[in-house]
């Protein structure tokens, strides 16, 4: 069964010179998601194990530190990256650093092998169902999820899932000035992963992610806030209580703007499902076979950039080259928004949905 | 095709795509229209589109190139579209399928430099950063064994150079061999890793290709000395640029169309290119009694329009050539944006910002190349890549001036159809040669000359210049600090006599100089600034000096 509605080809007069507008995919086929490790990490999975959403993958080591094993504590077959476990209560003769009863080697220096280990570790748990394709150690797990896909352009956090809801009830992600003030969170969204307007503060992220919010999808990210994000989320890492994985994930970049129509829609259709985000690559991962994405008409056009940025109309042909505000002279559409006569737009500046 | 009249140039680049028709007319090469769009779009869109608007505007040109296959109506090979025949009544063509030469970008690709100590990874780094790489670097000596294998294992890192001092000195011996057993389990794991050991390190070959196991997709090379070659560090250069892209890279192809450039022309040529990965600067010399040119070729990653992760040293840098008046947040949020997408935004400010961004990655690459510094004055300096894609030709002159203080005269003039890369591709260069010979006036826009006077001295007025243009002269006063646009069509030349009241440097050192000037987009530009750039601290003052520096020479801009 076909999920997606179909749009007519190109190729009529009313489409004409819309192949010079670039394409932006509403929903993506499956792709393969990649869990960062870091050397002493301690994967749980092996290639080809399927996976549900919230089996554990790895653990992951939380303040790692190196030791340097006596010549006679591995076998002689030991390489780089194979787990490491003490033997017997007294051990091998550690030469240098702290004991550990486990780690993983990193590398071998004169019949002796350096470790990665710690004390402390915590899970880290696959947020999606998907086959593992490739597991290598202190470098990564790849999944391939199961499911459709949203990509953004940049994912903050860790990958999590939860249920998907609006931030508001007055769809304000649709509006340029939709946005969330921490001052709207409560406790009865968590669980969820929140669909926000154009724009969102570090004070939100940081109040929503204490509230158990699992994580949240924006149109823009400001600087500002990116950094104080990052910030909080490097000090919660550190902290020793963890709270639940939070992931940001900005679907257009840094300026505000409204979250396009057609993935807006897309963002309706799956509230009340659960929903992942993963961070590399940044995206929203569903798995919903049963939902259909209604696709825009070919002609539907959105302005991604530039001082009619978020607006959406209909192409209604080429303009060839204009000049614009600022002296500058570029190859233009004209574009209808609404009722109003069509008005050239720079190509660049241009996206349409496939 | 074996002997086609007309064929597609084209640059794909990671931010742009541009498609250039040329045709043969007249038993030469011509350049008949040139697109260029963000690079999302198909490219084979844009080719039509560039042949589409071609016969639309010149059907019997066209016809004479082979463009139009027949009047049937039919869909062709690329398309088809209403052209209007010389009767002035519209018929359905059908476009013929040029044959294409393309230049397509490789992706960005990021090294890691790695050596027992900082003294010695610096020559090794600094090769890698001349040679178009991301670098990120190491040091045994600073870096716990932790914390580099987890940079060895980041799998964003391609390729690892391994360097040491042949024989490694004495504050390396100590470490090389740690280094080396950290690097071997780094190579264990990571099969895909491409790993030179360059100097002192290269005896350490056994002990990685031990490690490494028979199933490696990743190559482990030795590398020479970071001063071997002549000129010393070239050999190191080669390997680490045949590493990256191989001489289909089109930045160094783009090094070859310089060179051929400087042989056709018989000028000293320099190319600076700003682009969305990363900055070319090639300087080339023409061969001497025959012989080859001279050229030199620095690749520079740093000198990109927008780096991925703008710190604030780039927000720094941009803001010292913005106009627009922005706090640093806000800046960062526009670079942030220009990265994703370079093509966007440009209307409004968003012109200016970007020409901001290019002058501080022209910047970057100037001062990544001190050795092409120090190379006598070129005679030409031609500007190419999408940084400049959307500015007025006179502005990115201004650009060109405001960065590259060097006291000369040269001309200056621009890749506005991007053929450098797609031309350098040629691999006969014979051919190169000749099909550059055919389509130097057509491929340069000359966008005029810049004239820098070193040593002036403030004061009201450093001297008088006589422009002698045909059988007009124009006098003009020389006032310390100013720009002076001396009106000069593209197309003309003119003897610029400088007359100065003290000693200063234009090429030589003196107070008169006859200097044979041609013209462009801007004119004639005398640059009697001081050199180097000194402007105010104060970043409001700042912004409104270059603001009137630009107003001049941003003609279409809105007032």
């Amino acid at each position: 069964m076909s999920t997606v509605a179909k749009q007519p080809a190109i190729g009529g007069p009313a489409t004409a010179g819309l192949e010079l507008v670039g394409r932006r995919p509403v929903v993506g086929s499956p792709i393969e998601v990649i869990f960062r490790l870091a050397p002493g990490d301690r994967p749980l999975v092996v290639a080809g194990d399927a996976l549900v959403a919230g089996a554990p993958i790895a653990e992951r080591l939380r303040d790692p530190g190196v030791t340097e094993l006596a010549a006679n504590a591995t076998e002689e077959t030991a390489r780089a990256g194979d787990r490491w476990m003490g033997t017997a209560p007294g051990g091998p003769r550690l030469r240098r650093g702290s004991a550990a009863e486990a780690g993983e080697l990193l590398f071998e220096n004169g019949g002796r092998w350096t470790l990665a280990g710690g004390e402390h570790t915590e899970p880290v748990e696959s947020p999606l169902s998907g086959v593992v394709r490739d597991v290598r150690p202190g470098i990564g797990i790849t999944v391939r999820a199961q499911g459709r896909v949203l990509h953004g352009v940049e994912a903050l956090g860790d990958p999590t899932s939860g249920r998907l809801s609006l931030g508001s009830d007055r769809g304000d992600h649709r509006h340029p000035a939709g946005g969330l003030r921490s001052t709207s969170l409560d406790v009865g969204l968590a669980g969820t992963i929140l669909v926000i307007g154009s724009r969102v503060d570090a004070e939100a992220l940081t109040r929503a992610r204490a509230m158990g919010v699992r994580g949240v999808i924006v149109s823009g990210l400001a600087g500002k806030e990116r950094r104080d994000f990052l910030a909080s989320e490097s000090r919660q890492r550190a902290a020793l209580h963890r709270l639940p994985p939070f992931a940001v994930l900005v679907l257009d970049g840094a300026l505000r703007r409204p979250i396009a129509g057609p993935v807006a829609a897309v963002l309706e259709g799956l509230v009340g499902s659960t929903v992942a985000l993963v961070v590399d690559p940044p995206a929203l991962v569903f798995d919903e076979p049963g939902f259909e994405v209604t696709m825009p008409p070919v002609d539907h056009i959105r302005v991604r950039s530039g001082e009619h940025a978020g607006r959406e109309g209909q192409w209604a042909g080429l303009a060839g080259m204009r000049r614009f505000t600022g002296g500058t002279f570029l190859e233009a559409g004209w574009v209808a928004f609404g009722g109003d006569p069509p008005m050239p737009i720079p190509l660049a500046d241009l996206e349409r949905f496939v | 095709m074996s002997d086609p009249r007309a064929f597609l140039a084209l640059d794909l680049g990671t931010a742009t795509s541009s498609a250039a028709l040329i045709g043969r007319l007249a038993h030469r090469w011509r350049l008949l229209g040139s697109l260029a769009l963000p690079a999302g779009i198909d490219p084979d869109a844009i080719s039509r589109e560039v042949v589409r608007r071609a016969v639309a505007a010149d059907p019997a040109l066209a016809r004479a190139v082979g463009l139009i296959e027949g009047a049937t109506g039919a869909t062709g090979a690329t398309g088809a579209a209403s052209a209007a025949e010389p009767g002035g009544r519209p018929a359905a063509v059908s476009f013929a399928n040029p044959p294409r030469l393309v230049a397509r970008s490789v992706p960005p690709r990021t090294i890691l430099v790695c050596a027992a100590n900082a003294r010695a990874r610096e020559p090794f780094l600094d090769a890698a950063r001349a040679t178009g790489w991301r670098t990120r670097d190491a040091s045994a000596d600073r870096t716990n064994p932790l914390e580099l294998m987890r940079a060895l294992l980041d799998p964003e890192v391609g390729v690892l150079l391994v360097g040491a001092g042949d024989p490694p000195g004495p504050d390396e011996r100590r470490l090389v061999d740690e280094l080396a057993a950290i690097v071997s389990g780094a190579v264990a794991r990571r099969p895909d890793l491409t790993v030179i050991l360059a100097g002192g390190m290269a005896d350490q070959l056994s002990r990685l290709e031990a490690a490494g196991g028979g199933d490696r997709r990743g190559e482990i090379l030795l590398g020479p000395a970071a001063t071997a070659g002549d000129p010393a560090g070239s050999a190191l250069r080669d390997l680490l640029e045949d590493v990256r892209g191989g001489s289909n890279d089109p930045r160094r192809a783009a090094g070859r169309a310089a060179s051929a450039l400087a042989d056709v022309l018989d000028r000293r040529v320099e190319l600076l290119e700003i682009g969305f990965d990363g900055g070319v600067r090639a300087s080339a010399s023409p061969g001497i009694g025959g012989g080859e040119p001279a050229t030199m070729v620095s690749i520079v990653a740093d000198a990109a329009l927008v780096p991925p992760d703008p710190g604030d040293a780039i927000v720094d840098r941009v803001m010292a050539w913005t106009t627009i008046s922005l706090d640093r947040h806000r800046l960062r949020d526009r670079l942030r944006e220009l990265r994703l997408s370079p093509w966007g935004g440009v209307t409004g400010d968003g012109a200016r910002l970007r020409l901001a961004a290019a002058r501080a990655a022209m910047a970057i690459l100037v001062e990544a190349t001190p050795g092409q510094s120090a190379l006598p004055a070129p005679d030409l300096v031609v500007v190419a890549g999408g940084a400049f894609a959307s500015a007025p030709g006179p502005a990115i002159a201004l650009a060109v001036a405001d960065v590259v203080r060097r006291p000369g005269a040269v001309a200056v003039a621009y890749d506005h159809a991007r053929l450098m890369g797609p031309l350098g591709m040629i691999p006969d260069g014979g051919e190169r040669r000749q099909a550059i010979s055919d389509l130097v006036d057509d491929m340069l826009a000359p966008l005029g000359t810049i004239a820098i006077p070193g040593g002036i001295r403030a004061g009201t007025s450093a001297g008088r210049l006589t422009v002698h243009a045909g059988i007009n002269a124009s006098e003009t006063d020389l006032v310390p600090g100013s720009l002076e646009l001396i009106d000069l069509p593209p197309g003309e030349t003119a003897i610029a006599e400088f007359h100065f009241r003290d000693m200063v440097r234009l090429g030589t050192r003196g107070r008169r100089f006859a200097v044979d000037v041609s013209g462009g987009l801007g004119g004639l530009l005398v640059d009697l600034r001081d050199v180097p750039l000194r402007m105010p601290e104060r970043a409001e003052r700042r912004r409104e000096l270059l603001d009137a520096w630009q107003e001049s020479l941003w003609m279409t801009r809105d007032r």
